[in-house]
């Protein structure tokens, strides 16, 4: 157990100090000579304008939000999934009144307009 | 496992109201959106008609089921889940009945406002019956979280907003409390069922002669989540700016069918899971209970805004009901099944009068209630009566609720609380006083009077004849309060 | 050291510390509501210890923690849907500023 353990923190403490002496070295080495263009955000060759901490486009929140729920409900198929060959057919059931609800809910979601992007 | 179609009978014989509201809450809610113009060309009352029938036919089935327990006796219908389901339920009727003038006013989501109402009444349906303690987690969130949403529902109102997200943040943090009092009861017992829960205490007790602190601390956190659940007075803060914002019909529901389920999930966790730790819990529960007295109702006096006066007054209400807990009998349960009901009927009564007048007036001011008297005789003598009845005044319900629970309390020699429930008692009646006098004594003659919409006349006359039937004939609530209690302890 | 039951109870009674710390000195909703969820996380890690030291042989625990998750993350929707309001009434999501109904 112990010995388990001590491995985890060997490596761990490893993989640190290697990516920290690197970081090191390059800093060490490296000549200093800033200037604005070399500090310029890179974004894919593209000029870069405004701040990166704009506001979001509010419906981004809506998917996050509708993402979540479904995400997340998707917990209870994987245990069901593991055992499902000694559950049975009443468990099959079960989940199928499961996926409906969430249905429901999709298709409410998806009447009400907020799967669209316009 | 075999397949036992007669034990899959048995088990969903006992549910089938709660998944019959169920489905009943997703055709509400997917009408509004399937139906023509997006539902929006369909009337309020519409709505709220489709939706009655359906609370109708659920206390129905309700009243028809035999009792039985199921799902491995995680599930129980007995006397008391009955009860406490119709009290449900009623206070869903009124609210539907009273809401329709508020909604009307909204221009959106008007369908799935009573949707939402609906599935919140079957979270509470499944709290009452609830003998295993994540069903009863599962059961409260399902009706705090819709009553989230509820409590923000007039979207474009700041206050509404506000509301809302002071409920989801408190409600959150009271679930988190609650829940950490379950995994705490469920590491000392090994048991989340509510009797296995009670052997478990038993034998900690069996094994070494005292509870280890462990215990303690399951039952504090188990309070402190069922004090904010229920408004008591430490964790009351969030009632009263909820109750403001929140709009008045879902004020209404919030005070009084949340509260009657987190009353009977509080007996059957308390009067039965942890019956035999109650040395440890009986002492905290009188003074939560002293407390919401006395910071409800003093508070209430300086309001100037009617729903913040009920907001206080319903804490302190909740601290009367708990005056009762402190006799872990079959009185105790009694008193406060008894309270439950004159409480539904009181407080449910007062907040439509709010509603029939804001519906006029706009305001919930109390000093906009001068002379209500003269503009409209019946929402002030109704309203005096819900008052009194609240205040403990006879020949209403209120007076044999508090009179039933201070009995309890005495009998079990908690002298000082009842002392306590008195003296608040008096001060009580000062503010509700101060209501009635101004409804009745104008100053000045005031311009036009209003009439009463048909269905909140019928909503006001249902709550009053139940304020007065439980005052005058309480013979026939005692017995079904007393039925509902036995069921807590059959060996009584 | 072996790390035993105390171990796991003492790491979610300090993560339920930190949550209830975060959520009553942070300004930020969201911030409010990620502290809540830290609490809720602390319960987990109760609950799914006690099940593995205290009851083996059934699954308990587990399975409240599952729906832990499941029914925390049904709130946390509504919570942002409810900040997303709050943002557009105040252009802000700082609580001290909800502040329009007092006492």
């Amino acid at each position: 157990m112990v010995s388990d353990f001590a491995a985890v923190a060997v490596f761990l403490i490893v993989g640190v100090g290697f990516v920290l002496f690197t970081l090191l070295l390059s800093k060490i080495f490296r000549p200093s000579d800033p200037n604005p263009i070399k500090q310029s955000t890179y974004e894919c060759g593209e000029e870069p304008f405004g701040p990166s901490w704009i506001q979001f486009n509010v419906r981004f929140y809506i998917f996050a939000l509708m993402f979540v729920i479904f995400d997340v409900e998707a917990i209870f198929l994987f245990p069901w999934a593991i055992a499902y060959q000694s559950l049975g057919l009443f468990a099959f059931v079960e989940m199928l009144i499961f996926i409906s609800i969430l249905l429901f809910g999709l298709a409410y979601a998806w009447k009400k307009g907020l799967l669209k992007w316009y | 496992m075999p397949f036992d179609i007669v034990q899959f009978y048995a088990d969903w014989q006992t549910i089938l109201p709660e998944c019959f509201l169920l489905v009943w809450a997703c055709i509400v809610t997917m009408a509004a959106v399937f139906s023509r113009n997006s539902g929006e060309g369909t009337s309020t009352g519409t709505y709220a008609i489709w939706t009655l029938i359906g609370v109708l036919v659920t206390a129905v089935w309700v009243a028809l089921t035999p009792d039985g327990t199921a799902f491995g006796g995680t599930f129980v219908f007995d006397r008391l889940a009955v009860l406490f389901k119709e009290i449900v339920l009623g206070g869903v009727l009124l609210t539907v009945i009273s809401s329709i003038g508020p909604v009307d006013r909204m221009k959106l989501h008007r369908g799935e406002f009573f949707g939402l109402l609906l599935f919140s009444a079957v979270g509470m349906m499944l709290m009452v019956s609830a003998t295993e303690l994540l069903l009863l987690y599962i059961a409260i969130e399902l009706s705090t979280v819709t009553l989230f949403v509820l409590a923000a529902y007039r979207k474009a109102n700041r206050k509404s907003a506000e509301a809302g997200l002071k409920y989801v943040i408190l409600g959150g943090i009271s679930s988190a409390v609650l829940l950490y009092g379950v995994a705490l009861l469920y590491g000392m017992t090994g048991s989340t069922e509510l009797a296995g829960i009670r052997n478990g205490i038993g034998d900690l007790f069996m094994a070494s002669g005292s509870f280890p602190p462990g215990l303690t601390m399951a039952l504090l956190l188990l309070l402190a989540g069922f004090g904010f659940k229920l408004a008591l007075a430490p964790f009351h803060m969030w009632a009263p700016d909820v109750y403001e914002g929140a709009p008045t019909p879902i004020t209404a529901y919030l005070s009084v069918a949340s509260k009657a389920a987190a009353v009977a999930a509080f007996l059957r966790v308390f009067f039965v899971g942890l019956e035999s730790s109650q040395t440890l819990w009986v002492q905290a529960v009188a003074v939560l209970a002293a407390l919401a007295m006395i910071v409800g109702n003093v508070t209430a006096i300086v309001q100037s805004n009617i729903k913040r006066m009920l907001a206080y007054s319903s804490v302190a209400q909740i601290g009367y009901i708990l005056v009762g807990a402190v006799a872990v009998n079959t009185w105790g349960a009694t008193s406060m099944t008894y309270y439950a009901m004159a409480y539904l009927f009181a407080n449910m009564g007062a907040f439509i009068c709010v509603i029939a007048f804001s519906n006029r007036m706009g305001s919930d001011e109390i000093d906009d209630y001068a002379a209500l008297s003269r503009r409209s005789p019946t929402i002030a003598v109704f309203f005096s009566i819900f008052l009194l009845s609240l205040a403990g005044i006879p020949p209403t319900a209120g007076f044999l609720a508090k009179y039933y629970v201070f009995l309890a309390a005495i009998n079990n020699g908690y002298l000082w609380l009842v002392i306590v429930g008195l003296l608040t008692s008096v001060i009580a009646l000062y503010y509700y006083a101060t209501v009635i006098r101004k409804m009745f004594f104008p100053l000045d003659q005031p311009e036009g009077g209003f009439p009463v919409s048909l269905p909140l006349t019928i909503a006001l006359s249902i709550s009053c004849l139940g304020v007065l039937l439980l005052g005058v004939f309480p013979g026939p609530f005692v017995d079904l309060a007393q039925a509902a209690a036995a069921m807590l302890m059959p060996g009584m | 050291m072996t790390v035993g039951l105390p171990h796991f109870l003492a790491l979610s009674a300090i993560v339920f510390c930190i949550g209830v710390y975060g959520m009553l000195t942070r300004r930020n909703a969201v911030g409010v509501l990620m502290s809540i969820e830290l609490m809720f996380n602390a319960v987990n890690i109760t609950l799914v210890a006690f099940a593995h030291y205290i009851t083996p042989q059934d699954v308990t625990g587990q399975v409240v923690a599952v729906f832990t998750i499941a029914v925390a993350a049904a709130e946390a929707t509504v919570a942002l849907a409810i900040v997303l309001l709050i943002y557009q009434h105040h252009k802000g999501i700082d609580v001290d500023n909800v502040n329009i109904m007092k006492w």
